[in-house]
């Protein structure tokens, strides 16, 4: 069989050390799932002593090196050229393959992005590791080094924990929006280690004609999300949800269906396929609580419900439920708020 | 030479209908309906529409349990050309390395192929894993989570949906494309091709047709292993009640407890 490898034998892992990340990037900018692994890379490396490589491919990248070991990276491994200033699959997967190669760690993290996923298994399968896609949580065992990987299955009703034993790297991909972007470190004293690459053509053959950017709503990023569903009946209530968003300074977030209706655009989208949030206060207005949208929301510190109906799957995931008509409920929440702010505004004047 | 498009497709658990046994914490097959992967649906019809306009050869394959043969069949009646099941008991317990194995395994049996197709993840283990395994154990380029496919003249030219934004990319063949979930609408089984299709049948390949050794396959032949599985257990809310007239006191407590804050960052 020509091409194909077979068995994968198993590594010695006492050679293998250190947490590897892989940076993701748009226009040689890290994105914030880069960031999230850089926190959760250094969390893991830390409690077995080890280092921290975060991998950063690029056209340009010395100054995103530079930020990475701000966050606490401690070792930037780089490779720069004009042909890697777009995400290609053959020359990342290829130029990481060999880092991880020569460097031989124990652990190799990448963000379960739809590029760190196109990347993630390419990598496993030529460098023999075993990889789970999509973890929720992540964790190593202090005296084996062995990864828990842990990520949801059935309908996220389950966790299921996988190890990987005998094969090295131990990867995973990370679900984006669950970790959490780590704060700067004070006197940030690690190591770039960039060089300038030279791809070979084979590897250069798909060409990146477009990239057509989304106004994208980034709303992981959000304090305060206020999310409308189908309960406002009408595309004119998402008038409404601005309304009270503006007051609270928050972004507005939607359900699917409302999506779907066109009632606001699909960057809105909370949930399994639209974006996972975890603000410091959720507010789901008209919102049913399938599980689906669920996904994308319950580790919001704060939860508020405004449902007619007092029996909405929703309720069970709040912290305060307005068992209420939204149309009236949110602009009396609306007027409480301003008055609660004229309260509250000479006092923080002073 | 007529082009060679093969398509991998998996029988999963009907998503609607999951039922997990409280005792081993997995799924219970008995209580659970099968279907086609609905993303690979997707895939196949990406695959046919290519046959319909410049002509093809469709092969579907698959790895899975001899009951996979109805989703076997609904492909052929569909519009594929051949049906391979690669089915065999040392396959089971398979994590997406072995599984990525046999497949590729499985394709390059088969011989010459230009473009492959597969679903962007399948419902029941979500991974998205396999498709680029796949490429990787060929050798070959890929091209991941596609709302749109057109080839001509050995180019596959595809927009990916990104977090960003709609990526266009051009890729001689032979390449792996990956299609989304709903990007276009699978076309119906006729009972003509449906008849045709139960009197073709199925091709069942084994480790040793494949050329495959059981330590390399299956359980034996992955990394990872699942260590145990627990129900997700949901922070208890408090799911406070509040009235319409007690709005004002919710307010003054949000800003009391730092929920809300006045200068937002
Ligand atoms: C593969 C797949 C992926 C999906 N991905 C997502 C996803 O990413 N995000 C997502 O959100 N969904 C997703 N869904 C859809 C999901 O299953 C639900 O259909 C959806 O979340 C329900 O949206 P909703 O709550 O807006 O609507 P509904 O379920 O119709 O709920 C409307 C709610 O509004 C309440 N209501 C009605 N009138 C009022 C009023 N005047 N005042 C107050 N309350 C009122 C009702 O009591 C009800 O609870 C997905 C589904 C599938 C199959």
């Amino acid at each position: 069989m020509a091409g194909i490898k077979m068995a994968t034998p198993a590594a010695k892992p006492e050679e293998y050390k250190n947490v590897f990340v892989f940076l993701e990037t748009r226009e040689d900018k890290l994105v914030r799932p880069a960031l999230e692994m850089i926190g959760v890379g250094k969390r893991i490396a830390d409690k077995v002593g080890e280092k921290l490589y975060c991998l950063l491919l690029g056209g340009n990248i010395k100054d995103e090196a530079k930020e990475a070991v701000s966050y606490g990276c401690d070792i930037v491994l780089g490779a720069e050229s004009p042909d890697l200033s777009v995400y290609r699959t053959l020359p990342y997967s290829k130029i990481i393959s060999d880092f991880v190669k020569e460097e031989k760690p124990n652990i190799f993290l990448i963000p379960a992005t739809r590029n760190g996923r196109d990347l993630a298994s390419r990598i496993a399968v030529s460098c023999e590791a075993g990889v789970t896609a999509d973890c929720t949580e992540l964790d190593i065992e202090q005296d084996t080094r062995i990864l828990s990987a842990n990520r949801p299955t059935y309908g996220e009703s389950m966790l299921a924990e996988i190890l990987c034993k005998k094969h090295r790297p131990q990867m995973a991909t990370a679900r984006a929006g669950i970790f959490p972007v780590p704060d700067r470190v004070k006197s940030p004293k690690g190591e770039i280690r960039i060089n300038s690459v030279k791809v070979d053509k084979s590897l250069l053959k798909k060409e990146v004609l477009e990239f057509k950017k989304k106004n994208a709503v980034d709303l992981t990023a959000a304090k305060v999300v206020v999310s409308g569903g189908m309960g406002l009946g009408k595309a004119d209530g998402f008038k409404l949800i601005e309304e009270l968003a503006s007051e609270i300074g928050g972004v507005v977030g939607s359900t699917r269906p409302a999506a779907d209706m066109g009632w606001i655009s699909r960057d809105h989208q909370v949930g399994q396929t639209g974006q996972t949030v975890r603000p410091r206060l959720y507010v789901a207005a008209g919102i049913s609580g399938k599980i689906q949208h669920i996904m994308g929301m319950k580790n919001s510190e704060t939860i508020i419900a405004i449902n007619t109906d007092p029996n909405a799957e929703i309720i069970k995931y709040s912290d305060y439920v307005i068992n209420a008509d939204l149309y009236e409920a949110i602009p009396a929440l609306v007027n409480s708020i301003r008055e609660e702010k004229k309260k509250l505004a000479p006092a923080a004047g002073k | 030479m007529v082009l060679e498009i093969i398509v991998m497709v998996k029988q999963v658990p009907d998503s609607q209908e999951v039922v997990i046994d409280p005792v081993t914490m997995n799924l219970n097959r008995s209580l659970t309906r099968n279907v086609t992967n609905s993303a690979d649906e997707n895939a196949l019809e990406a695959a046919l529409r290519i046959k319909d306009k410049v002509g093809a050869n469709v092969t579907v394959i698959s790895m899975g349990p001899p009951q996979a043969e109805t989703t076997m069949i609904e492909c052929l009646a569909r519009g594929a050309d051949r049906a391979i099941l690669a089915s065999d008991r040392f396959f089971g317990g398979a994590d997406t390395y072995p599984t990525g194995l046999t497949i590729a395994a499985t394709i390059s049996k088969i011989g010459k192929f230009d473009i492959i197709f597969a679903g962007e993840e399948s419902s029941d283990s979500s991974t998205g894993h396999v498709g680029p395994g796949v490429a990787e154990f060929l050798n070959i380029d890929q091209i991941t989570y596609a709302s749109s496919v057109d080839y001509e003249d050995g180019y596959v030219t595809a927009d990916r949906e990104l977090e960003g934004g709609t990526e266009t990319v051009r890729v001689p063949t032979p390449v792996l494309v990956t299609v989304l979930l709903n990007s276009n609408s699978p076309r119906m089984q006729t009972l003509r091709r449906k008849i045709d299709a139960v009197k073709k049948g199925m091709e069942v390949w084994d480790h040793d047709k494949i050329g495959l050794q059981p330590e390399w396959v299956g359980v034996r032949g992955s990394p990872t292993i699942v260590r145990k599985m627990r129900p997700i257990k949901e922070r208890e809310r408090a799911a406070k009640k509040i009235d319409v007239a007690g709005l004002g006191d919710l307010a003054r407590e949000l800003y009391e407890k730092k929920i809300l804050k006045l200068e937002e960052e």
